[in-house]
């Protein structure tokens, strides 16, 4: 026992000191001496008054030039001042400095440093990948419903005609052969754009429509955009997103930054190739040629120039995609010589897409005020 | 031990004793520890500058002490960041979803909503920043504090803010120095209550001059350059008068970086000496007396000293500040070391997460 082993020290160890305290009910200095029974009692006495109380009482607060302070557990703003030079029987009994903190204190500041440093580098690596394996394995209702909570219907802004849902619908058929299908629709916004929300979504915009010279041209964007959603890109971008604004509210400590960091999401251009040869896939299952996918790129790389293509930073998750060039040779690279291919959509449901805006009444216009 | 303490105008009432080089051996280890904890260490690593800060600051014949804790700091952030900061993110999310839906101006007043909460949040962090430091600040045991929260300082903020912008920004000296006195009559230290009585008619002309100084010198910047063009041409013709020119457009962004910037600091210098002046505490009264050539000196100073050292020196910037601002306030009066008994205030249990989230300082 502890105490057992106090007692048995030799008794000259009890000693007193002087000392100086505040008792933390006014600002008067006490001057006066220490007494330690070489034990577990101190007793502080100023000119006759004495006030006594455990060693465990006393807690470090701080350390001065020449002078350590000491606080009291059960008397709030004690502060005994010692000096610095204590006898090491009485120092030993007192509690020991700290300096970094409980944890850094205990280990040592060099095994921390390492310590922390581990832990740190692995949650980085944690978060930095977590959107790629992550962002697959979230249930596709899931997405659904986050998509509906951030798009809704999309403020009746996608156009609706018989006809031009027929059209839509066959074509969709054709890039997306599975069961449940996603939801495709074309927006009335006269942008040559075309993007895959969160919750399977896929919009055309009626600027691009407006500019495809045949279908095949529309099939190969939409089978792009079908191949974001069913490669689970989007979850992923979405999720990278979340994190990246995560990160930035932590690094400068203001939480007014984290809303800018939600308007420049965008796929890798991995995530880009990999919706590409999703799109030709499907094309050469279903037999569209994808020479019209390839003069669609050509264009715009003549428009635009052969570079990276910015996404619009107004709807934060449309896409920046790899050089027009580069994909259009792609696309032309995967025509089959000599090939036969049928037209995928008819001369009149080619026009019906192309008139669907302008002939559905109730469409709302696109504008930001 | 009973007694009054009179100071003398010979020495100042605050002593920094601190050197930098024992803050070196605080600050390097906090930078190294704040990165490889990805920046969590920073809240002890503050806690453990301002501890070294205040134990070497003296107050007539005894050191301040700091009693906060990192914990608390931390769980001040923690706190904010859920109380404040997950509805800020939620109501954001919500308002683009709005614009999406169709609800453009829905979606815009909402926003705007949120940036009204944080400029009132503004508000109520630099007063609770105030109230954290006075109530973890102990001189002989003794603390300061506040019995205010500060929510009703967030809306006095506010408005006094926008009324200061409104008439083109003229009368933001007022509110600069009505939002100083109403926060700092909020405060106590022991039993007494701070007074401050700032004036801001006696910082209106330094203002002014801040204020009319851009119109002068894009005056005055032309004149120059065209008296370098007309120089340049009677040394060089043509060629000399384009030189000329130039040399005349550089002396004028000079001006209105350089130039603009000195007069900035010669109203802050102003200002700040009359708002300490102006702040009393029971029978004692505060100066502050660095003049507009020490502010730009300890300017520079951190300019040279943080690219000197390819950015490292960032850690002693505070050091430099707390230095500065202690060795040039004095105060002189009476105390009554009988009458000063400990603050009934309440406090607060966690740090200034606000003002930590904000990322300003309080004083």
């Amino acid at each position: 026992m502890l105490s057992t082993w106090a007692r048995s020290e030799p008794m000259e160890e009890n000693f007193s000191l002087a000392a100086e305290w505040y008792d933390g009910t006014n600002a008067l200095r006490h001057s006066g001496v220490l007494r330690w029974d070489g034990a577990d009692r101190l007793t502080l006495d100023a000119s006759g008054m004495e006030t006594q109380f455990d060693v465990a009482d006393l807690q470090f607060a701080e350390n001065r030039p020449d002078q350590i302070v000491y606080r009291r557990e059960t008397v709030p703003d004690f502060r005994l001042i010692l000096p610095a030079e204590l006898p090491p029987g009485l120092a030993a009994r007192l509690p020991a400095e700290s300096n970094y903190g409980a944890w850094i204190d205990r280990l040592g500041l060099g095994r921390s440093v390492a310590a922390f440093a581990v832990v740190s580098a692995a949650a980085v690596a944690l978060f930095l990948t977590a959107p790629d394996w992550l962002g697959p394995r979230i249930p596709a209702s899931w997405e659904r419903e986050i998509g509906e909570a951030m798009i809704g219907d999309f403020g009746g802004r996608i156009c609706h005609t018989p006809a031009g849902d027929a059209a839509l619908a066959k074509l969709l058929d054709k890039v997306d052969p599975a069961e449940e299908k996603v939801r495709a629709g074309i927006a009335n916004m006269d942008m040559v754009n075309a993007v895959a929300l969160p919750g399977g979504q896929v919009l055309l915009f009626d600027g691009l429509v407006q500019q495809a010279e045949t279908p095949e041209e529309l099939a190969g964007v939409l089978g792009h955009e079908v191949g974001h959603v069913r490669e689970r890109h989007v979850m992923t971008a979405l999720l990278r997103q979340f994190g990246l604004s995560i990160l930035l509210a932590g690094a400068d400590s203001g939480v007014t930054n984290s809303v800018f960091g939600l308007a420049a999401m965008g796929y890798s251009r991995e995530a880009e190739r990999e919706a590409d040869s999703y799109a030709r896939a499907r094309m050469r299952e279903s037999r569209i040629s994808p020479l019209g996918a390839a003069g669609f790129f050509e264009r715009m790389a003549e428009q635009h120039g052969d570079r990276e293509e910015e996404g619009s930073a107004v709807l934060g998750w449309l896409a920046s995609h790899p050089s027009a060039g580069e994909r259009a040779e792609a696309y032309r690279d995967a025509a089959r010589e000599g090939a036969d291919y049928p037209p995928v959509l008819s001369e009149a449901e080619f026009a019906a897409l192309k008139s669907m805006c302008e002939d559905d009444p109730d469409v709302e216009e696109f504008g930001f005020f | 031990m009973n007694g009054s303490h009179q100071n003398e105008d010979a020495d100042s009432a605050f002593a920094f004793e601190g050197n930098w080089q024992d803050f070196a051996k605080i600050a390097l280890p906090n930078l190294l520890l704040t990165i490889v904890t990805l920046g969590v260490y920073r809240f002890w690593a503050t806690t453990r500058e301002r501890r070294y800060l205040w134990s070497r600051t003296r107050f007539v014949d005894e050191n301040l002490e700091w009693a906060g804790t990192g914990m608390e700091l931390f769980f001040g952030f923690v706190m904010v960041f859920v109380l404040f900061g997950i509805p800020y993110f939620g109501l954001s999310f919500v308002a683009q979803a709005l614009v999406a839906r169709g609800y453009e101006s829905l979606g815009i007043a909402l926003s705007a909503v949120a940036a009204l909460a944080i400029f009132y949040l503004l508000g109520v962090a630099r007063f609770r920043a105030l109230r954290y430091r006075l109530s973890r600040t102990r001189w002989r045991g003794i603390r300061g504090g506040s019995n205010s929260n500060g929510f009703l300082f967030g809306l006095s903020y506010m408005w006094k803010t926008a009324l200061g912008w409104l008439p083109l920004g003229l009368l933001l000296p007022w509110s600069m120095t009505s939002l100083w006195n109403e926060r700092w009559n909020r405060m106590s230290f022991g039993p007494f209550a701070f007074e401050a009585d700032a004036r801001s008619g006696n910082v209106f002309a330094r203002f002014l001059l801040f204020y009319l100084s851009p119109l002068v010198f894009f005056i005055g910047g032309m004149v120059m350059a065209a008296m370098g063009m007309l120089a340049g041409y009677g040394i060089g013709g043509e060629g000399g008068a384009q030189i000329g020119g130039i040399i005349g457009m550089v002396g004028l962004i000079l001006f209105f970086y350089l130039g603009l910037g000195l007069i900035a600091v010669a109203f802050y210098a102003k200002y700040y000496r009359e708002v300490v002046g102006a702040t009393r505490w029971r029978d004692l009264g505060f100066h502050f007396e660095a003049s507009s050539l020490d502010w730009v000196k300890l300017l520079l100073g951190d300019a040279l000293l943080v690219v000197l050292t390819f950015g490292i020196g960032f850690v002693f910037l505070s050091y430099r500040h707390w230095k500065f601002f202690v060795t040039h306030l004095d105060a002189h009066g009476e105390i009554l070391l009988d009458e000063l008994t400990q603050s009934q205030t309440r406090t607060a249990r966690h740090g200034e997460g606000l003002l930590d989230a904000f990322d300003m300082g309080a004083i």
